[in-house]
Order: C-alpha cells, then sequence, then structure tokens
C-alpha cells in the first residue's frame, strides 16, 4: 500500500509529466525527505514523513519550480490578444448579419465558413464565433511567444484601448445623469404598463386616448407589448441598480437579458400581425425591415457585451500580472 | 508612510545570490539536505524545494556535476562544481565586489552628505 510520501511523488510526477528527467527529480526528493524526515523528526515513520513532506511544500508549486517560466503570451502581446479578437469578431458579426439578411452561405477560405441562419441560430451562433476567435488569436500570439523573435504587431495609433477609457469625469455627474435616465425610464415603464393594463397592447395607430386604435392584432399585440414592456423594465433596473454600483456585470447581464428578449421578438410570427389592411406587396419588405431592425439592435448590444467582457479580462489579467 | 514590504523584492535578490552561493559551496562535494543544514547554520535560509531545481539547472548548463552514493543507508546524491562552475563563479565574484564597491561609496557619499 503506497504511504503519503509516494502519493506526493506521485501528484509532483503527474505535474511533471513529459519531463525526461522527471524520475530523477522524484529521486531527488525522495531522497531529501527520507533525509530530513530521519535528522529532524528521528525517525523514519509515517508521522516524520508527513511533517517532511509537508515542509516540502505543495506538489504543484514544487513541479513549477522545475518548469521553465516562458508564458504561454508575452506580457507585450497580451493586449493585442484583446485587440484583435474585438477586431475578428467584429468581422465575424458583420459577416453573420449578411448570412441571415441575405439568407446565403459563403466561404472566405481558409478562415470563415458561414452557413446559412436563421436569426435564433445566429444569435445562438456568435458566442461560439467569439470563442473561435479567441482561441485563433491566442494561438497565434501562442506561436509569436514561442518563436522569441521580437514582431511588432500592427495596431493604428488611434485605436483607443478599452482599458485606457476613462470613466466621465466626476463620478457624482454620472451618478446624476444615470438617476435622470432611471427615473425617465420609470415612467415611460410605468406609462407602458397602464396602457397594456388598459387595452392590452402599447400599440396605436391613432392618438386619440379615449378610443385608440390598436396597431396589431389582438394576440400579436399582446405578445410583442409584453416582450417590449419586459425591455422597458429591464433597462429601469440596470439604470436603478447602477446608482449602487459600477460593476460591469450589470451591463453584461443587462445585455443578455436584451438579447434574449430581442431573440423572443424575432422568433413572433409576422403573419396577421397587423390590425388594419397593409398593401400586400409592402409586406415582406416591412418583415425584412423589421428582422433587419432588431437584428442590428442586437448586434450592437452584442458588441457592447462583447466591449464589456473584454474590460473585464483584462482588468483580470492586469491584476493577475 | 508605511514600511514598503521587502518581500518579493528580497526574493528577487536573492534568486541571484543563491546561485553564487552554491557555487561557492560546492567547493567540496556535498548533497542537498547537508547544503540546506550548512547555509542555515550560516544564518541564511533557502527553501529546500527552491534548491534542487537550481541545482538541476546549473547541472544541466555543465556548471555542477552529480553522482549518487548509494553506498550510506539511504542513497544520496553529491553535487561538486565543475571548471567551467569555478571560471562562472570567479566572474560572478567580481560582479559581486563591484557591485558591493558601487553601493558602499553611494552610502559614504550620502553620509557626507548629511
Amino acid at each position: 500500500m503506497p504511504n503519503n510520501l509516494d502519493a506526493y511523488l506521485e501528484e509532483i510526477s503527474h505535474f511533471l509529466s513529459g519531463r525526461e528527467e522527471r524520475e530523477e527529480i522524484l529521486s531527488e526528493i525522495r531522497s531529501h525527505i527520507l533525509e530530513k524526515a530521519a535528522a529532524e523528526y528521528g525517525e523514519t515513520g509515517d508521522a516524520a514523513i508527513d511533517k517532511a513532506v509537508a515542509a516540502y511544500g505543495p506538489a504543484r508549486k514544487v513541479a513549477e519550480k522545475y518548469l521553465d517560466g516562458r508564458p504561454i503570451i508575452a506580457p507585450a502581446y497580451k493586449r493585442y490578444l484583446f485587440r484583435y479578437t474585438t477586431l475578428l469578431f467584429a468581422c465575424h458579426a458583420l459577416l453573420t448579419v449578411i448570412a441571415v439578411v441575405f439568407k446565403e452561405d459563403f466561404v472566405l477560405f481558409p478562415f470563415v465558413f458561414m452557413p446559412r441562419l436563421g436569426i435564433f441560430e445566429a444569435l445562438m451562433y456568435l458566442p461560439t464565433a467569439f470563442l473561435a476567435d479567441l482561441g485563433f488569436v491566442t494561438m497565434v500570439l501562442y506561436f509569436i511567444t514561442q518563436s522569441g523573435k521580437d514582431v511588432k504587431l500592427p495596431w493604428p495609433k488611434f485605436g483607443v484601448d478599452l482599458d485606457e477609457v476613462k470613466p466621465a469625469k466626476g463620478i457624482l455627474l454620472s451618478r446624476i445623469a444615470t438617476a435622470f435616465g432611471a427615473v425617465v425610464m420609470l415612467a415611460v415603464t410605468d406609462f407602458a404598463l397602464y396602457l397594456f393594463a388598459r387595452h392590452h397592447t402599447i400599440f396605436f395607430r391613432n392618438l386619440d386616448f379615449d378610443n385608440p386604435l390598436p396597431l396589431f392584432t389582438t394576440d400579436a399585440g399582446r405578445r410583442i407589448s409584453l416582450i417590449v414592456i419586459a425591455m422597458l423594465a429591464a433597462s429601469t433596473l440596470t439604470l436603478l441598480v447602477k446608482l449602487f454600483t459600477r460593476s460591469l456585470w450589470v451591463d453584461v447581464l443587462s445585455s443578455v437579458v436584451s438579447l434574449v428578449l430581442i431573440g423572443l421578438l424575432l422568433g413572433q410570427p409576422l403573419d396577421n400581425l397587423f390590425a388594419v389592411p397593409v398593401v400586400e406587396k409592402f409586406l415582406p419588405k416591412i418583415k425584412f425591415g423589421a428582422r433587419f431592425l432588431l437584428l442590428f439592435f442586437a448586434l450592437t448590444i452584442t458588441i457592447d457585451l462583447i466591449k464589456h467582457l473584454v474590460i473585464i479580462g483584462r482588468r483580470k489579467f492586469v491584476q493577475s500580472s | 508612510m508605511t514600511d514598503p514590504d521587502i518581500g518579493s523584492l528580497e526574493t528577487e535578490m536573492n534568486r541571484g545570490f543563491l546561485q553564487i552561493l552554491v557555487l561557492a559551496l560546492l567547493e567540496k562535494d556535498m548533497y542537498g539536505y547537508s547544503m540546506v543544514k550548512h547555509i542555515e547554520r550560516l544564518g541564511y535560509k533557502v527553501e529546500e524545494n527552491t534548491l534542487y531545481p537550481l541545482l538541476r539547472r546549473l547541472e544541466k548548463n555543465g556548471l555542477v556535476g552529480s553522482k549518487w552514493d548509494l553506498g550510506e543507508d539511504r542513497p544520496r546524491k553529491f553535487y561538486a562544481i565543475t571548471a567551467a562552475g569555478r571560471a562562472l563563479r570567479t566572474s560572478l565574484l567580481g560582479v559581486w565586489k563591484n557591485q558591493n564597491r558601487i553601493l558602499s561609496e553611494i552610502n559614504k557619499e550620502n553620509i557626507d552628505a548629511q
């Protein structure tokens, strides 16, 4: 039955996997621990060995001292990881929009294969695309780092570093603006709720409050109104929370909720939508316009989401390095 | 103003010092544990899990050699400095002496200026 020393050496061995001198290293450590246990604890029993093992340090840290210290990505290139990923993802997102709008699949060999995507598939595809872009850029920077050459990577001088974007001057002023926005949004949300409670819709084709005429058919109007009210409520809640915290995770959460709600809106059937007769030939154009507009909103929110995630990631990198 | 934490700076300083220390110590053959204890008796502490990787790097660069002694009740790996190690030690001691002289002179200038 293996004792604690064997288990300890086995753990170190695991972290040293791939090193040809592993057995020699383990023999050195074993010899030292047995020597120490006998010399300092007066015996070579399990208790003495346990003390010597504990004094030697955690297995992972011991193993790391034998490993080369070259980083996966050199510190000078770390900022390019986010710069290039953001750029690449922006291109990817644009191509996704084109694939959805034009209902075509296309290939930019060997970099991009964009299958014909529906709206939901596109929304599901974007996070995967981001991870793929991040992985691709990481791989390129990894090879540059491992080559050991001084490669000056291109980046325009006018490019603004995301982490160099300074917060608005005067926290008080920013808080007042947020509070004002929250009050306005609260009023708009309340008004929307009031309209919905009275008329089961918030979309009308006239401005007569005594006798409003709904724009959409009853079911469609109710569904779309509820989603829009949820979006208004989410925005209001975000602004209220931001009065108390400046955490970027609030923005991330808000963006995710908005994307989900836009996804729900995009998923609504557009047939028998309007409560008024619409000229038949205009109907496809209206549908296309509405989808395009919603997708554009989704794209801007996605870019905002990525921006916030990148800033959070960079801050973590700065803190850890 | 609070005193600055010298922990990480000391670690950086020790990194270079430990190399000279080991090369100086290995004029006679020693095994790892005996080196740790010897250094401790001189009033300095070296982490045992730092010493062995350092010895391995020095050996890889041909600055020290090693051989296992299986004659005792437990096997011990003895290290000894090589000719290349001695040459490097002379150079490093020269660097250290020059650094020491510079700091002493600056320190003297500071005292005179006060």
